[in-house]
C-alpha cells in the first residue's frame, strides 16, 4: 500500500462514503517558493482528518486553501461537488459550506459574544434577528459557556475566545469544519476545554480536517492521519497505523522529535 | 433606508452601546486612587528634591509674572472693553437684521433642542464630575481671583470728566495700594466666596465621602450655565448701542438677552429631561436614530430655510415645483418598486443602463445650452438613474421592496423642498451674504464635517480597494489636494468654480467656498481613516471571508467600525482644524468672526483701531470650541476603549 497518495480509504466502511473533498495535485507558490507540491487527497464526509507536520510543511496553507483564504496555482480542489475556482459566485457558495476556525480565534473585538456568533447567520443566511440569535445562544450552550453571551472577546479567556469562534463556524450550520491550528495560541490548561468541544463535533459526525500538534487528539479522534513536510502528503494511515507502524522514515524522525 | 444601510449604520451604533458595557465593568472594578493630604501632595509633588524645588520656584514665578502681565493688560485704562461688548450681534451675526432676530433664537432653540435631546438619550454616562474636583476648582478659582486682585497694578485717576491724570513723565497717576484694594470690593466677595465654597466643600462633604460622591457631568454643566444666565437678570453687563453706531441704542444687553437666553436654558434642560424620561423607555432605539437624522438635516433647513427666510412664489410651486417633486417621488417610485423585483433579469438592468445614459446627457446637453431644464430635475433624474442601477441589490418581499420605495420619497421630498427653498429669493434684509459673524464660522465647519466625512470614507476606501480603478482615482485625488495650498483651493472655489460650471448653474460664494473647506478636508480625512484601515488586523479579513460576508458587509459591519475607532483622534483632530481654518474665510473676502473683530470693529468711528480687545475674545470663543471638541474626543476614546487590546 503507497502512501504517497492520501486518497487511499483507509477502510471499507469509510471508502463507502461519498467524497467531500476533493484535492488533486494542488500546487501552491509564494513566489519562488513552493508551499504545496502536488498535494492529491479525498477527504469522505464525517470523515476526522488530522494533519501533521513540522512547522512550515504547508499543512495550514493546505486548508486555507480548502475554503480559498489562500488561491491555489495548479491542480484542482472540488468541495461538495463544486470546484474552487475564481468565480466569486462558487467561493462564496463554499464559504458558506465550510467553517473556519484559526490560531489566533480572530473574533471580532467590536461585538460582543451574541454578535459575533448571529452576525453571519443574520446577513449571509438572512435569518430573521431573533431566530439567529436563538441559533448563537444554542451554540453557546452547546460549547459550555452560555453565561458569556453579552461579553466582549477580550474579556473572554483564550480557551473561552476559541469556543466562541467554533461557536461562530457553526453557526453558518457547515457540513464541513476545518482547524487551522486550533489550539497552538492557548495556555495548557486551556487547551482540553477546546479539544473536549472538537471531540463532541467529531463524535456528532462532522467533516472535519484539524491541523494541530496534539498528538492525543490525533490518536483518539482521528479516522486518518495525514502526514505532511516540504509540501508534500509523505504518509497516511489510521492513527493506530501511523502512530505504532510509520512506514516512512521522515514520518519516523517526526514522531521521534515530537513523542 | 434599506436593510443593508441600516446595518451599516447599526456596525457603527453597536460598537458605542456596547461600550458602556465595557465601561461600566472598568469603573466597577477600579480600586479608589490614594488620596494624599494637601501638604505631603505638594512635597511629594513640588519639592521633592533640591532641583524640583528650584524647578517649582523658577516656573512658578514665571506663571505668576505672566499672569500679572496679561491681567495688567486686560484691564489697563488703556483697553476699550466697550469694542466688543457693543459689538456682540456684530460678531456673532454680523449684519443680520435686529427685526428678524428671532429667527437666530429659533435657530439656536432647535440646535439646543437636538442637544438636549442626544445628551439625554446619550449612553455614553461617564462618572461624572467629583465633588473633590468642584472642590479644587473652586478652590483654584478663588485663589486666582485673589491673587489678581494684589497683583494687578492700581488704577489711574481720572479727572471729574473722566480724563486720565498725568505726571510729569505722561505717566499716569495711580491711586495708592491702599485704596486700590479697597475699591476692588466686588472681586474680594467673588474670591472670597469661591475659595469659601472650595473649602467649604472639602471640609463638610468631601471628607464625608470623599472619593465617593460624583455629581453628573451634565447637571452640573447645566446648573452653571443656570447661574450664568441668571446674571443676566441681576448684573448690570453694560449698555450696548450706546456708543457703537450699528444697534439700536438705549436698549442694555440685560434687556435684549436676558428672556430668550433663559428660554434657551430652559429649552436645553427641558430637551435634557425629556430625553432621559425617553432613554428610560424601550423606544429610546428609535428616537435616538430620529435624532440623529434631524442633526444631519437641521444645518441645512436652519441655515437655507429659517435664517435665510426664503419668499416663495407659490404660483411657480404650484405649477412646476410640486408636480416635479410629486413625479419623482411616485413616478420614481413605481419604477423602483418595478425594478427590485426579484426575478426581474436582464430587463432591469437595460432599464437602469439607459436611464443613466439619458441622465448623463441631461448634463451634456446643459454643459453645451442644448435644451433648458431645471437644474433639481438633472441632479434628481442622475439620482434616479443610479439607484435604478444598483436597485437589484435590495431585491425582496415586498415589505422590503415597499420600504425602498419609501427611503427614495423621503429623499426626493428633502431634496426638492430645499433646492425650492434654496432657489427662492431671501427676504432677509443684510448689504453682504445673510449670515456672518460667528454664524458662518459654525455653518461652514458643520457642512465642512457633514460632507467630507463620508468622502473621506469612501476615498479611503477606494485608496485600499483591490480595484485598480478606484484606487488610482482616489490615490490621484488624494494626492492632488494634498499637494496644494488650502489657500489656492479657496481662491479657486470662490472666484472660478463659476467658470467650469454649466450655463445656468451658479453657486454662491459662500456656499462655493463651503464646496472647497469639503473637498479639501476629505482628502486629508481619508488618510487618517486609511490609516485606521491598515491598522485592522488580517485576520478580521479571514474570518469575515471564511463566514461568506460579502464585502460590502465586511467592509460595514467588520473592517470600518474598528478602523474608525482607531482613526478618532486624528478625526477630532481634523475636526478642531477644519473649526479654525474657518478664519481664512476672511482672506476671500467673507465677513467670519475674525474678520468682524479684526477690520469690522477697528473700523467703527467710536472704536477706530481698537483691536486687540476683540481679537482676544475672538482668541477665547475659538478656544472653548476647540476644547470642548478636544474634550469631547478624549470621553468617546475612553469610552469606546481605543488603545486597548
Amino acid at each position: 500500500m503507497s502512501f504517497s497518495d492520501a486518497t487511499a480509504a483507509v477502510s471499507d466502511e469509510l471508502a463507502a462514503r461519498d467524497d467531500i473533498i476533493i484535492c488533486d495535485s494542488v500546487d501552491k507558490w509564494y513566489g519562488d517558493f513552493q508551499a504545496l507540491k502536488g498535494v492529491s487527497a479525498t477527504i469522505k464526509e464525517r470523515e476526522v482528518v488530522v494533519v501533521l507536520g513540522p512547522s512550515g510543511s504547508g499543512k495550514s496553507t493546505w486548508i486555507r486553501c480548502i475554503n480559498r483564504l489562500e488561491q491555489h496555482q495548479s491542480g484542482r480542489i472540488i468541495v461538495d461537488g463544486v470546484e474552487l475556482t475564481n468565480d466569486t459566485r462558487n467561493i462564496e457558495k463554499i464559504r458558506s459550506e465550510v467553517g473556519m476556525v484559526f490560531q489566533q480565534f480572530n473574533l471580532f473585538p467590536h461585538l460582543s459574544v451574541i454578535d459575533n456568533i448571529s452576525l453571519a447567520p443574520l446577513w449571509v443566511r438572512k435569518r430573521p434577528r431573533a431566530e439567529a440569535e436563538r441559533l448563537a445562544s444554542d451554540l453557546l450552550e452547546r460549547v459550555g459557556i452560555p453565561e458569556q453571551a453579552e461579553k466582549f472577546p477580550g474579556q473572554l479567556s483564550g480557551g473561552q475566545q476559541q469556543r466562541v469562534a467554533i461557536a461562530r463556524a457553526l453557526a453558518m450550520e457547515p457540513r464541513i469544519m476545518l482547524f487551522d491550528e486550533p489550539t497552538s495560541a492557548l495556555d495548557p490548561e486551556m487547551i482540553k476545554e477546546v479539544l473536549d468541544v472538537m471531540k463532541e463535533l467529531a463524535v456528532g459526525g462532522m467533516t472535519m480536517m484539524v491541523v494541530t500538534h496534539e498528538m492525543g487528539f490525533a490518536r483518539e479522534v482521528a479516522d486518518r492521519v495525514i502526514f505532511m513536510e516540504s509540501g508534500e502528503i509523505v504518509e497516511a494511515g489510521t492513527p493506530e497505523h501511523f502512530f505504532t507502524d510509520p512506514q516512512e522514515d521522515r514520518t519516523k524522525l517526526f514522531l521521534s522529535q515530537i513523542l | 433606508m434599506s436593510s443593508e444601510l441600516e446595518h451599516l449604520a447599526r456596525g457603527t451604533a453597536e460598537l458605542i452601546a456596547n461600550a458602556d458595557e465595557r465601561e461600566a465593568e472598568d469603573a466597577a472594578s477600579r480600586p479608589d486612587e490614594p488620596s494624599l493630604p494637601p501638604l505631603q501632595w505638594l512635597k511629594v509633588n513640588l519639592f521633592s528634591s533640591v532641583l524640583n524645588t528650584a524647578l517649582t520656584i523658577v516656573f512658578g514665578l514665571a506663571g505668576v509674572l505672566a499672569y500679572q502681565r496679561l491681567l495688567n493688560w486686560a484691564f489697563s485704562h488703556e483697553r476699550n472693553w466697550d469694542a466688543v461688548r457693543v459689538n456682540m450681534r456684530a460678531l456673532f451675526t454680523f449684519t443680520y437684521p435686529s427685526s428678524q432676530y428671532g429667527r437666530i433664537w429659533v435657530t439656536l432653540g432647535i440646535v439646543l433642542t437636538l442637544a438636549g435631546l442626544s445628551l439625554g438619550l446619550s449612553r455614553m454616562v461617564g462618572q461624572g464630575v467629583s465633588l473633590k474636583r468642584i472642590s479644587i476648582w473652586c478652590m483654584a478659582w478663588g485663589g486666582a481671583v485673589i491673587a489678581g486682585i494684589v497683583l494687578v497694578q492700581p488704577h489711574a485717576k481720572r479727572s471729574a470728566d473722566g480724563e486720565i491724570l498725568l505726571d510729569a513723565d505722561f505717566e499716569p497717576v495711580r491711586e495708592s495700594f491702599g485704596t486700590a484694594m479697597a475699591d476692588r470690593g466686588w472681586w474680594w466677595l467673588i474670591g472670597v466666596l469661591l475659595l469659601a465654597t472650595g473649602l467649604a466643600i472639602w471640609v463638610i462633604l468631601g471628607d464625608l465621602k470623599r472619593r465617593k460622591t460624583f455629581v453628573g457631568a451634565i447637571p452640573f454643566t447645566l446648573g452653571v450655565l443656570a447661574f450664568a444666565v441668571s446674571t443676566l437678570w441681576w448684573f448690570h453687563w453694560g449698555n450696548y448701542g450706546q456708543q457703537g453706531d450699528i444697534i439700536e441704542p438705549g436698549r442694555t444687553v440685560k434687556d435684549s438677552a436676558k428672556l430668550p437666553w433663559t428660554a434657551m436654558w430652559f429649552v436645553l434642560t427641558g430637551a435634557y429631561l425629556v430625553g432621559r424620561r425617553i432613554s428610560a423607555t424601550d423606544r429610546a432605539a428609535s428616537v435616538r436614530v430620529v435624532v440623529n437624522l434631524s442633526w444631519l438635516l437641521a444645518p441645512f433647513i436652519t441655515f437655507w430655510v429659517i435664517l435665510r427666510d426664503p419668499q416663495i412664489d407659490y404660483a411657480h410651486v404650484m405649477s412646476t415645483d410640486l408636480p416635479m417633486a410629486l413625479g419623482f417621488m411616485i413616478g420614481g417610485g413605481a419604477l423602483l418598486f418595478f425594478l427590485t423585483k426579484p426575478d426581474l433579469g436582464e430587463i432591469g438592468r437595460i432599464l437602469g443602463v439607459g436611464l443613466f445614459g439619458i441622465a448623463i446627457f441631461n448634463w451634456v446637453a446643459a454643459f453645451f445650452g442644448i435644451y433648458p431644464m431645471l437644474q433639481k430635475a438633472r441632479i434628481s433624474f442622475l439620482l434616479l438613474a443610479l439607484v435604478a442601477l444598483a436597485a437589484h441589490n435590495f431585491a425582496g418581499e415586498r415589505a422590503q421592496r415597499l420600504r425602498f420605495v419609501y427611503a427614495w420619497a423621503a429623499v426626493m421630498a428633502i431634496l426638492h423642498y430645499l433646492v425650492t427653498m434654496i432657489n427662492a429669493p431671501s427676504t432677509v434684509d443684510a448689504p453682504d451674504e445673510f449670515v456672518g459673524g460667528f454664524l458662518v464660522t459654525v455653518y461652514i465647519a458643520v457642512f465642512t464635517m457633514i460632507f467630507s466625512f463620508p468622502l473621506g470614507v469612501l476615498l479611503a476606501l477606494g485608496r485600499t480597494s483591490t480595484l485598480p480603478i478606484f484606487r488610482v482615482l482616489s490615490t490621484i485625488y488624494i494626492e492632488t489636494v494634498r499637494g496644494v495650498p488650502f489657500i489656492t483651493i479657496l481662491f479657486f472655489f470662490s472666484t472660478f468654480l463659476n467658470i467650469f460650471l454649466p450655463d445656468g448653474m451658479e453657486i454662491e460664494q459662500l456656499a462655493a467656498a463651503g464646496l472647497g473647506f469639503a473637498l479639501f478636508s476629505a482628502a486629508y480625512l481619508a488618510e487618517n481613516i486609511r490609516g485606521g484601515l491598515q491598522a485592522v488586523r488580517r485576520g478580521q479579513y479571514e474570518a469575515s471571508d471564511a463566514l461568506g460576508l460579502s464585502t460590502v458587509q465586511r467592509t460595514g459591519f467588520i473592517v470600518l467600525p474598528q478602523a474608525l475607532r482607531v482613526s478618532i483622534p486624528p478625526l477630532v483632530g481634523a475636526t478642531i482644524s477644519t473649526f479654525k481654518e474657518t478664519s481664512l474665510l476672511a482672506i476671500i473676502g467673507i465677513i467670519d468672526f475674525l474678520r468682524v473683530a479684526n477690520s469690522v470693529i477697528p473700523g467703527q468711528t467710536v472704536f477706530l483701531g481698537v483691536r486687540m480687545e476683540g481679537l482676544l475674545f475672538v482668541c477665547m470663543i475659538y478656544w472653548i470650541g476647540a476644547y470642548s471638541m478636544s474634550k469631547f474626543s478624549q470621553r468617546l476614546e475612553r469610552h469606546l476603549g481605543v488603545g486597548e487590546n
